[in-house]
This record gives structure tokens, C-alpha cells and sequence, in this order.
């Protein structure tokens, strides 16, 4: 097991995302691109990011990079992504063109090979019955936090008072076992300031009671955060009472608590006539391959509720879900 | 500084020199406006995390929005720090309705970036006038004072030397920002110059919806989509093109509805989806037939609201294919009124509320009613009695003159057509399956309420008017209309002004039967001289247009054959979205000796303009904004003043009537009359017009003007929308405003039941006109789309989630989460017949012109067609000076050239020719480093053809 002694925090804050209610539309990513990572050294990277799925995602081909844990034992051989990987920041020179009186057209500076969202909405499979769904990611804050624990300076920490893990820029010296380490490759390093970037989980927000800006920007309503403990909480009734939420790769061993509601609405198959068959498109051995076998039982679950709804009867389920009231997703949307 | 100030270094590189006097005068506070209230507990402000609160901080919180054409109107606040606007988030304050979800957060990805375009490097800084050729990109910088005086000069000299005609003012979309839309119309009506129509243009205009309702349009807020228990999503894709309202599908999914989507490509709404209807492109009205004919034969259908509601009830005579009108009947009676054949006397008996009766108070025709205004006829005018029309059947009249004639309902005479499109002959035209209409057809009449949402996929075709009659027919079988839930919901572009009595009053000072308004669509084909191949379907669009421009059904301007000459555009990349683009820069761009652009930033159409002078940015400026998807109106005011020389267009077309008028003394030619409108016109005198002696001077003055002059929004002030958030409208179109109500439309023909307002003040299925009869569209029937150009591949042009047309398209955080520029979608079995590989650029071409771009293999597209996103900039493809408009020639329907048929005339954005953009086909290759040659002499030589009609 970890070799460090991680804070218990007082309160943990758990992210949910629908994925039933995620519409790929990128808003997220930008409102946390807007607020925490302009500064120089940080074009690359997005702490939030929405993908394509079945696809190779960001960085490329993320889910085989390695890290996290295995029987316990922190990972300490994962893959370093290099920029390829990530996608490398094009630039324009619409100057020149528009003002200067430059030939030719603007094109994007170095020619794109790879971007964080390449391969958006490519999917696999044959059409009518090609496949693809959106999946948002982010730091997942988690309980074992590998990056934490592979941290020979001790520069990252799990915050009592929220359970946010953080990297504290002041004792990060630019070791960079963190990147190794996180199975998720959700930390980053700023070749400007020598100093690992991640998700800080708007902690300055979450002080104030607001929630984080991918959560209260979602203009899909996908998102719900709360604390765990919180009975009142979106989260702790779909995680708690439902169990619907769950990790996303659940065998890294790292106890995400950023956790996902699989889709399980969406069109069926159809034959070669064209007529409808009773399985769903999305295979369930793509959605296993996600969130592991626990998957099945969820889907059933909600499939079940939602025949509820069919049926013109209620069901608390579907709608904690829906969410009228965004205020019953999140600490407070408003700021 | 801290040393984690990296950001620093970014934010003050981005303040530039407005903000750095800011820093002198050492006003910078940080000071963190957020809300004080601490849950958790009492946190440790002084250690190194205080790095990151600073980051979320700011000095000045103000409201904001994005006045673009996007229908989204999402209320932000915008967020500055040191004079330096750092951030926007949606202000999450719209009121929410009850029983569905609220409308907050309301703001997508580009949204929440659009500070971007205030500190881009192509914002248009300080005024300029063209050196080199127009596009070359070279520029003299000029002072305010000479750039409006060439204008004026320009402007003034057409008047005196050609005709107030030769003028025109492009800016669409009043919605989006009256005021900044009402300064340069207002303009053009002083100097008796003309506007331009943009609604049908853009091909957004629902004309089958005008043809079968007599309105512009109408549509149910997007809240009310929540309701719909059936929901068949119709050549829309919410996920993409309605970002903010898209979640409401989600919800009423999860809530029990039953969601089709039917799209020829496999998309992001799609997966969301019950089921997923793989439609072939083009072919929807047959399947919107496919699903009338299951529900006639298994008689789903509601007989009483289509005896009271439509025209099928209506007598048709079987020798002419005429409605039986009054005047057939008895001598002197009225050609606009209609019989029934009443099944209980098995007489014929007129039918109340048609064109030809006219209420006690007769009701002003203003928008939307600008056919025919039915609002003052009493309620439950329409209500049956003891009346029981016949659907069915064959009877015998006798004529006045004693003439013997059979006459049938328009059900009945219909019926053989709709008996046609049987499930298993639709699944041949429309590659869905039987089972799937049957099902479909069975939900649609049963699982109610129901709705059809439909979007550009259905309503950029040649044949969308005939498309949209069937699904409104789909509905008006079904009885899905006038009520929470149901409808044929349109929305392509941001096109319900609310308040347009006061938008109105503001944009055409002298009324609007004292401005020219011309047809774009007929501008630019005409002008443009473009070539339509539409030869190869056996349409003779010239005859129809000479006909109609002759007949003064449809506008041309200038009038007696002149060219146009000055063309002032603002708020609108009009030169980027020009369909027939090789033909708009060949012939009619040319025909301008003065183009004038206001912007925020160097689009395609500044680009190629003579003077560019520079906006003020949407967060720099106070107007107001509102759409169809929600009944709320907000506001944006001013987070900083306009940056470097910009100006607010209220105040550049104010400071431009001021220059015209110095202009006009100087040349010594002040006054002039204009004939058509009986006005003597005086230069010297615009500038007071312009702002009504001082009544109108600012922004915040016209916002007011507009909101006092509406009964829509009469009572609501800026400063309550400052304060309160978004304001609900008082009152709508078609039907009442209710407390907390989703609006609906339509609801005073269907639950107050006065006429509708067309010819048979019913929804109108059947349309006896010359025009509709050559084409064969009297009655809603399936066409098949238009295969004039002779390439193998639809080239579809629909609008993508990272950007507005072209706004964003040139937006470096949006392109990076693409694959860089421009892309032309195909599938892989395409890809794979022509040696394609993901990320190759390949050539688009056909007749018309082409486009070169890099392709994205999509396992979602269907074979046989492309998909490349609507209208990059110009200046961003592989060479430059193409895009997606280029293959795009102009296409006219000659049923939207049809102005003499009771509800179906011209009026601006109401009735007149569309875009056509979903017929045009393509051929595709891999760019191999050569340019095919002779594209474009082809087109040359056909041009001709049409030469002027």
C-alpha cells in the first residue's frame, strides 16, 4: 500500500458526470482553459477536457500509459506523454494576412498532426451502427492519489478541508514523477515555470460556495458536485443511495472521486433492413472497458427507473438526474 | 508578483496601452466581489494558495452577451480586472419556469471565450482605407474625420450623380442587438438608400410555414421541448447548433419522452436518441408522408380540429382544380370566400373567417401579421356550430351561371396522393424502414403531446417550403398544435425580434411603407448574374423571376436597371456567406464603388472592403438581445469603453450623418426628392433626424426607445434588466403570455379560434396558384431534391458546436480543440473509393466553383454525401479566397417569387425567395499539388445564359 501517509480529508467533494447529458460541446473545457491556464507554458495542456470515445483521446492513447497501482504497488514506470501526444499548440499569423498585406492564407503554424480533440465524433464501427459518446475528464481528486504518493518533494497535497488534491507551486521542483504516475494523465509540465500543473478543482470557488466552473458552466446540466457526506446531495444519492455513479477505470486502483453515470440511453442496432433490434448500439463490453463489470447492474438500474418515467409513474432517480433546479446538482451555480 | 506570476505576464501583455494608463494612475484593486459566505470553514488566506484565489478576481462585475446570430441570447456576467476584461460566465439569473428544468447555465463554448475577439490580433483597432487591391490586406491608417468624410463623399456623390437606390445598408438579425441593427436602417431610411432582407436569405426564413399559416414564423420556447412526450428531431442537431437549449432533450428523455432523430448522418443528437431514423438527404417530406399515410389508413387522425383548423374541409371544383369560390356561386361574390360541403343539409355552405370577411375593427397590419392581421375577430369565430363539413366525398354545385360541377373537400382530393406514399414505397425513396414510419407514424398520433424540431437539415433545401407543409400537416392530422408539447418547431437563425413594434419604430423613422426594402436573394442572383443549371430540371427560373419582377410581385433594386454602387455592411460577413461566391466577387462586387465595413475584427468582408472602420466589441457597448428559443430580454453594457479608436455603431452612423451633412454643404448639393415616396430629403438635416434632436443620442436611449415602444416589453427598463436579470415579455406573437407557462404559439387560432391569417383563414394545405400548379406542389407531395449539378456527391453545409457561421471560425482556442482550419467531413467508404486519407487536403469542386480543404473521415456520414461546416474565412482555406460558398450557386424556388396570392406577397423577411443550399452536389480528390484546371470557365460560359432578365 502507499508508502505515505495521505490526509484523510475532513470532507471529501465528489464530481458526477452524466454522460446521458453530456453533448461533447466543449464549454467546459473553455471555461476552465479561460480560468486557470492562460499564463505562458500552459497552451498545451487542458486540466478539463472532453473526448471522444471509443477514440485515443488526450494524450493519445492515455488509457495505456501506465502509473497508478497494481496489487497495491504504486506504478512508478507510466509514460511520460510528449507533446506529440498531447497536441502541439498551433498558432496563426492573422496579421500579417489581414494588415501587413501578406500573401496566401493563414494557415496553423506548426501543420496539426495531433490535437486534444482529434479524432472528435470518429467513433468506430460501421454506419447506422458506427458508435461514439462523449467523455469529459478532469483530475479525479483521488482517494489514493498516485501522483501524490510519487511526489519526491512532497509538493502535492490532499486538502483537509475539501479532499482536493493540490500541488503546492512553491515546493514543486519540476521532478515529474506525478506525470508518470497519474494512470489518468491528468498532470502537466509547464516548460515555462519548470512547475507541474493540474486541476486545482476551483478550490478558490468551492471556499466561496461556488461551484467549480465546470460544473457550474456545464450548459449541458451534466454535472453535479457536492460533498460526499452531505445526505442532501446530488452526489451522495447517486453515488450512496442509487449507486449509479461510478469511476472510470476502477482497476488503476487510485479511488477516483470524480465519478460517471454510464450512458444508457441511446438508439438500438438495426438489421440490415433497417429495422430496429432490440440490443443498444454502444456494446457493453466498450462501456466494461471503461468502468469495469460493475457496469451491467448499473445500466440495469437506470434502464429500469427510466421505465418508470415511460410508464407515466415517478421515479426519484431520473429525477435527481434531470435536475430542475440546478441548485440541487451543486453547492451554489451563482457567483 | 509572486513568482507563480506567469499569468501576470500574459494579462499585462494583454492589457496593451488603454489599461497601462489604469496602472499609473494606480488605481488597481483587487478586490474579490464574490459571494462572502463560507461553508466549510475558515480557510488559510495567507499561505501560497491565496496565488489561485487571485487568479478568480476581479474589480468590476457587469452584464454581457454575445451579439451574434447563434440563437443562443445567453445572459453572462463579464468579469474585469484593472480595465482589463478577463473572463465571462453565464449569469445563471433567467427566471425559471415551472414543471421543466431552468434555462440556466445558458452560454456554450464559444460563448464562454468570446472575451477573445476584444484582444485578438485581427481587431480592427483604428480606421482604414484600402491601399491595395481589395482582400490583399493593405492598409493606410486614417483618422475618424477622413475615413467618414470619403464615405460621405462616396455617398453623396451617388446621390447626386446616380440615385438614392444605389445605396444600400446590409445588417441582419434585429434580434441579436436592435440597436446596434436599428442605427445604419434608420440611416438608409433618412437618406432614402435601401436594406436588405436576410431571414430568407440565409435561408432561415420557415416559408412553408408562411405558406400554410400566414406567419413569419413562430415556435415554442425551447423550455416547452421538455413537454413533448414524442419528439422527432428533424434535420436538427441540438447537440451541436443549440448548445444552450440542447439539455432540455436530455431531460425530457430521462423523463419518459421518446426521442427519434432522423438525419442522414449519425450525429451528436443522434446518440442520445430513442431512435436513430438514417434518413437518405433530401428525402424527408416523403417520410413525413410515409407517416400521414399510416395514420389515414389507421384513421389516427383528429377530424374535428382538421374540420375547424384547416383547409381540408374546403371545396375544391374537380374542372379547374379551384378552390369553389363565392364568385362562382353568386354573381358579385367575393373571390376569397370559400365553401364547405355541411354533411347535415348536404348543401354547400361558406366557411367564416377567410380572406375576403374582415372583422368590425379591423386590426393594423404590422409583424408578424404582415399578410393579413386576424386578431380582432372575435373569439370562437372558428367553432363549427351545427355545422359538419365533409372530409370526403364528391357533390354536385350549381355554378351562378347554372353550369353544373363536381367538387370535392381537399381531403378528398388529396387522399389518391397520400394513398401513394405507403410505408413500403417510402422506404424505397427514404432508405427507412417500413416498421420504422409505422412506429414512428403510431407514437407521433398516439404518444402525445408530440413535436417535430426541425433545423437547417430540412430547411435549406430547394423543396423546404413543400417539406415544411407536410410535417405541419403531420401535425395538423394529429391535433399536435397549439399546445404544450406539440408543433412544428423552426429554429434556424435568431429571427423573432419580440418587440418588433419598437425595433420597427427605431430602424424606419418615416414608417415602413417609406423604405426600401430589397430582396437579397433576387440582389444577388441578379446582380451577381449568377447560374443556377437549373436547365437540367426543367425550370426556367428567369421566366419566373422576370415575371415576378415585372408583376412588382418581388423588389429589384436599384430600380430602371442600374447597378449598385456604395454597400455598407456591419454586424454580418456578408461577402463570406454569399452563396454563388465566384460569381458575387466576379460580377457583383465589382458593380460597388464603395464598400464600407464596420467591425470588431477583419473578416472576409472587411477584408475585401474599400473603408474598414472599427466596433466596438459586444462588451463594450450597451444593447439589448433576445431570441425564439427563450421569452426573455437582457442586455450587455459596457465592461470597458471601446477599445483603441473603436465606436459603437449607434454612434458611427450618428457621426456619419453629421459628416454627410458637412459633405453635402461642401459640394453644395443638400437637398434632393424622392420621387417614390413623395419626400423632399435634406442632408443637412440627417444628423438631427438621425438622433431625434438629442432624443436618441445614445446607446442606452435607443435600448429604452425600443423597449418602450413594444407592448411586448412596454413597463421594462434597462435598469431593471441591469439589476433584476432577463425580463419576461409581456405579451408574444400568436399566443398570450402565461406565468410560468413555456410559450407556445399559435394558440389564438387553435385555442381562441379567430381565423388564421391566410387566404382560408385556415392552416392552408392546398394553394391553387399558377405557380404551385406547374410545379406540381399544389398540394404538400414529395419532390425529389435537385440534382441540376452533375456530380456524384451531396454537398451538405451544416453548422458545427465551435463556431457561429464564421464568428469563431478564426478563434485560436476553438481551432486548436479542432484539427486547425477548414475540414470537409466524408465517410469511409467514400474516402476509400477515392484514395483519401483522414487529414489529406482534397479539392471540393463542381461547376460553380470550389474549395480546397483537409477532410476528416467520419464513420457517421453516409455515403454519397459530404459535409463541410458552413463559411470559413476566406482567407483561411489551403489557398485562400474559397470556402464552403463557392460550390454554392443561388437557387430560386419560383413559389417564393409568388406576391399575388392573398397571404403570399413580399414583405421583407416575411415572404421572397430562401437560400438553397443542401441540393448542390460536389465531386471530391485528393490535392495532389496541382490545381484542376477549367473549373471555373465552365461556369464562365454558362453565365451567360441567364444573361439579365
Amino acid at each position: 500500500m502507499s508508502k505515505k501517509m495521505i490526509t484523510t480529508p475532513k470532507r471529501q467533494l465528489t464530481f458526477i458526470v452524466d454522460l446521458n447529458k453530456c453533448i461533447g460541446c466543449q464549454t467546459c473545457t473553455v471555461a476552465c482553459k479561460k480560468l486557470w491556464s492562460t499564463a505562458p507554458g500552459q497552451d498545451f495542456m487542458y486540466w478539463r477536457n472532453v473526448e471522444t470515445t471509443p477514440g485515443l483521446g488526450y494524450p493519445k492513447n492515455w488509457q495505456s500509459k501506465g502509473g497508478g497501482y497494481k496489487n497495491g504497488m504504486l506504478q512508478t514506470d507510466g509514460h511520460y506523454p510528449t507533446l506529440d501526444e498531447y497536441g502541439v499548440p498551433f498558432k496563426y499569423d492573422f496579421a500579417a494576412r489581414l494588415f501587413e498585406g501578406k500573401k496566401g492564407s493563414v494557415k496553423p503554424s506548426p501543420e496539426p498532426r495531433w490535437a486534444p480533440n482529434w479524432d472528435e465524433d470518429q467513433g468506430v464501427g460501421e454506419y447506422p451502427n458506427n458508435i461514439f459518446q462523449y467523455l469529459p475528464r478532469m483530475c479525479n481528486h483521488c482517494e489514493n492519489p498516485a501522483c501524490l504518493e510519487a511526489c519526491p518533494n512532497d509538493a502535492i497535497y490532499k486538502r483537509a478541508e475539501d479532499g482536493l488534491n493540490i500541488v503546492n507551486l512553491e515546493k514543486c521542483k519540476g521532478a515529474q514523477e506525478c506525470i508518470k504516475a497519474c494512470p489518468y494523465g491528468k498532470v502537466y509540465f509547464n516548460e515555462t515555470d519548470q512547475k507541474a500543473n493540474k486541476c486545482i478543482g476551483c478550490f478558490p470557488r468551492i471556499e466561496k460556495g461556488v461551484a467549480p466552473a465546470c460544473v457550474a458552466q456545464c450548459v449541458g446540466r451534466a454535472m453535479h458536485v457536492g460533498f460526499i457526506d452531505d445526505v442532501e446531495s446530488s452526489v451522495y444519492k447517486l453515488a450512496n443511495v442509487w449507486k449509479v455513479a461510478i469511476p472510470m477505470h476502477p482497476e488503476f486502483g487510485t479511488k477516483p472521486n470524480v465519478l460517471y453515470i454510464p450512458p444508457f440511453v441511446g438508439p438500438a442496432m438495426q438489421d440490415e433492413n433497417g429495422n430496429m433490434m432490440m440490443t443498444q448500439k454502444m456494446p457493453l463490453d466498450v462501456l466494461q472497458g471503461l468502468f469495469g463489470p460493475e457496469v451491467g447492474g448499473v445500466l440495469a438500474v437506470l434502464k429500469a427507473e427510466r421505465a418508470k418515467k415511460i410508464a407515466g409513474q415517478g421515479s426519484k432517480l431520473m429525477d435527481t438526474m434531470i435536475g430542475e433546479l440546478s441548485d440541487s446538482m451543486m453547492i451554489s451555480p451563482m457567483t | 508578483m509572486n513568482k507563480f506570476g506567469s499569468t501576470r505576464r500574459g494579462f499585462l501583455k494583454a492589457m496593451g496601452q488603454v489599461s497601462l494608463g489604469m496602472l499609473v494612475n494606480g488605481s488597481i484593486v483587487m478586490r474579490t466581489l464574490a459571494q462572502t459566505k463560507d461553508p466549510m470553514m475558515q480557510h488559510d488566506y495567507t499561505g501560497w494558495e491565496n496565488f489561485h484565489r487571485e487568479q478568480w478576481s476581479w474589480d468590476k462585475k457587469t452584464r454581457g452577451t454575445h451579439l451574434v446570430n447563434c440563437t443562443g441570447s445567453c445572459p453572462h456576467f463579464v468579469y474585469t480586472k484593472n480595465g482589463v476584461v478577463m473572463r465571462e460566465e453565464q449569469s445563471k439569473d433567467m427566471p425559471k419556469l415551472n414543471g421543466v428544468p431552468e434555462y440556466n447555465p445558458r452560454g456554450c463554448n464559444k460563448g464562454e471565450c468570446a472575451t477573445d475577439y476584444i484582444y485578438s490580433s485581427h481587431r480592427i483597432k483604428y480606421p482604414l482605407i484600402r491601399v491595395g487591391e481589395r482582400g490583399e490586406g493593405k492598409w493606410r491608417r486614417v483618422s475618424w474625420d477622413e475615413a467618414l468624410e470619403y464615405v460621405a463623399n462616396g455617398i453623396v456623390d451617388t446621390l447626386k450623380n446616380d440615385a438614392s437606390d444605389c445605396i444600400s445598408v446590409y445588417t441582419p438579425v434585429p434580434a441579436v442587438s436592435p440597436v446596434s441593427f436599428a442605427a445604419g436602417h434608420r440611416f438608409a431610411s433618412f437618406i432614402g438608400g435601401h436594406t436588405h432582407t436576410f431571414f430568407d436569405w440565409y435561408a432561415d426564413h420557415p416559408t412553408g410555414q408562411t405558406q400554410t399559416q400566414g406567419f413569419q414564423g413562430d415556435t415554442c420556447e425551447t423550455a416547452d421541448w421538455y413537454n413533448g412526450r414524442t419528439i422527432l428531431m428533424w434535420g436538427a442537431n441540438s447537440a451541436q447548433t443549440r448548445i444552450p437549449d440542447a439539455h432540455f432533450l436530455q431531460e425530457a428523455v430521462l423523463n419518459g419522452s421518446k426521442m427519434y432523430v432522423i438525419s442522414p448522418d449519425f450525429n451528436s443528437t443522434a446518440t442520445k436518441a430513442d431512435v436513430f431514423v438514417p434518413i437518405k438527404p433530401g428525402t424527408d417530406a416523403a417520410l413525413a408522408l410515409g407517416m400521414v399515410n399510416v395514420i389515414v389508413k389507421e384513421k389516427l387522425y383528429e377530424e374535428h380540429h382538421l374540420k375547424e383548423q384547416t383547409d381540408l374541409p374546403f371545396l375544391i371544383r374537380t374542372d379547374t382544380k379551384m378552390y369553389l369560390r363565392e364568385a362562382d356561386m353568386v354573381k358579385g361574390g367575393s373571390k376569397e370566400k370559400f365553401y364547405t360541403w355541411d354533411t347535415k343539409t348536404k348543401k354547400p355552405v361558406l366557411m367564416k373567417g377567410s380572406w375576403g370577411e374582415e372583422p368590425e375593427m379591423k386590426a393594423k397590419i404590422q409583424p408578424p401579421f404582415m399578410g393579413r392581421n386576424t386578431l380582432t375577430f372575435p373569439d370562437g369565430y372558428l367553432e363549427l356550430g351545427d355545422l359538419d363539413p365533409a372530409l370526403e366525398g364528391t357533390f354536385k354545385v350549381k355554378l351562378a351561371d347554372g353550369e353544373k360541377i363536381k367538387v370535392q373537400p381537399v381531403f378528398e382530393a388529396y387522399k389518391p396522393k397520400l394513398n401513394e406514399y405507403t410505408p413500403e414505397k417510402v422506404s424505397k425513396i427514404t432508405g427507412v424502414a417500413p416498421s420504422v414510419i409505422i412506429q414512428m407514424a403510431r407514437d407521433f398520433a398516439m404518444n402525445k403531446p408530440s413535436m417535430i424540431i426541425m433545423g437547417a437539415g430540412t430547411n435549406h433545401w430547394y423543396w423546404s417550403d413543400t417539406t415544411m407543409r407536410t410535417f405541419l400537416l403531420l401535425c395538423a392530422m394529429t391535433g399536435n398544435e397549439g399546445y404544450n408539447g406539440t408543433g412544428v418547431n423552426h429554429y434556424v437563425g435568431q429571427w423573432k425580434p419580440t418587440p418588433l413594434p419598437g425595433v420597427g419604430k427605431l430602424s424606419f423613422p418615416l414608417g415602413a411603407n417609406k423604405h426600401r426594402f430589397c430582396q437579397t436573394t433576387i440582389w444577388t442572383y441578379y446582380h451577381g448574374n449568377v447560374y443556377d443549371a437549373m436547365e437540367n430540371e426543367n425550370i426556367d427560373t428567369a421566366k419566373y423571376l422576370r415575371e415576378s419582377l415585372k408583376s412588382g410581385q418581388m423588389p429589384l433594386f436599384p430600380e430602371n436597371g442600374r447597378d449598385p454602387k456604395v454597400f455598407i455592411c456591419y454586424r454580418s460577413n456578408w461577402l463570406n456567406n454569399a452563396k454563388g461566391l465566384d460569381y458575387v466577387l466576379r460580377n457583383l462586387w465589382p458593380k460597388l464603388n464603395l464598400t464600407v465595413n464596420l467591425n470588431i475584427r477583419m473578416d472576409s468582408t472587411a477584408l475585401y472592403s474599400d473603408v474598414v472602420l472599427p466596433s466596438a466589441h459586444w462588451y463594450e457597448k450597451t444593447d439589448l438581445s433576445m431570441n425564439e428559443e427563450h421569452t426573455f430580454i437582457h442586455m450587455t453594457e459596457p465592461a470597458i469603453a471601446p477599445l483603441w479608436e473603436s465606436k459603437t455603431d449607434w454612434e458611427i452612423f450618428a457621426l456619419l450623418s453629421k459628416k454627410m451633412g458637412e459633405v453635402a454643404k461642401k459640394k453644395g448639393y443638400t437637398k434632393y426628392f424622392d420621387e417614390k415616396f413623395n419626400i423632399e430629403r435634406d442632408l443637412t438635416k440627417l444628423y438631427d433626424q438621425q438622433i431625434d434632436g438629442g432624443k436618441l443620442a445614445t446607446d442606452e436611449q435607443a435600448c429604452q426607445f425600443v423597449l418602450d415602444n413594444a407592448p411586448q416589453t412596454h413597463g421594462i427598463t434597462l435598469e431593471m434588466i441591469r439589476k433584476e436579470g432577463p425580463q419576461r415579455f409581456k405579451s408574444n406573437w400568436s399566443s398570450p403570455m402565461k406565468e410560468g407557462v413555456p410559450y407556445t404559439p399559435f394558440q389564438h387560432f387553435i385555442q381562441k379560434k379567430k381565423p388564421w391569417p391566410t387566404l382560408t383563414g385556415r392552416e392552408q394545405f392546398y394553394i391553387d396558384h399558377p405557380t404551385f400548379f406547374d410545379l406540381g406542389v399544389e398540394f404538400p407531395v414529395y419532390k425529389t431534391p435537385v440534382n441540376a449539378d452533375q456530380y456524384p456527391l451531396r454537398f451538405s453545409t451544416p453548422h458545427n458546436r465551435h463556431s457561429v457561421q464564421s464568428n469563431w471560425k478564426d478563434n485560436i482556442l476553438t481551432l486548436r480543440l479542432q484539427r486547425g482550419g477548414p475540414m470537409c467531413e466524408i465517410s469511409p467508404v467514400d474516402a476509400k473509393a477515392r484514395g483519401i486519407k483522414d487529414n489529406d487536403w482534397i479539392e471540393v469542386w463542381n461547376d460553380h466553383g470550389k474549395t480546397m480543404v483537409r477532410c476528416k473521415i467520419r464513420n457517421g456520414m453516409q455515403a454519397g454525401m459530404v459535409s463541410m461546416h458552413h463559411e470559413p474565412e476566406l482567407y483561411m482555406g489551403k489557398f485562400g479566397g474559397e470556402n464552403t460558398q463557392n460550390p454554392l450557386p443561388i437557387r430560386i424556388n419560383p413559389t417564393s417569387l409568388v406576391g399575388n396570392y392573398a397571404h403570399l406577397k413580399f414583405r421583407a423577411n416575411y415572404y421572397g425567395p430562401g437560400g438553397v443550399q443542401r441540393d448542390t452536389r460536389v465531386e471530391i480528390r485528393r490535392y495532389t499539388g496541382s490545381v484542376t484546371a477549367g473549373l471555373t470557365a465552365a461556369a464562365t460560359q454558362n453565365e451567360k445564359d441567364i444573361s439579365h432578365v
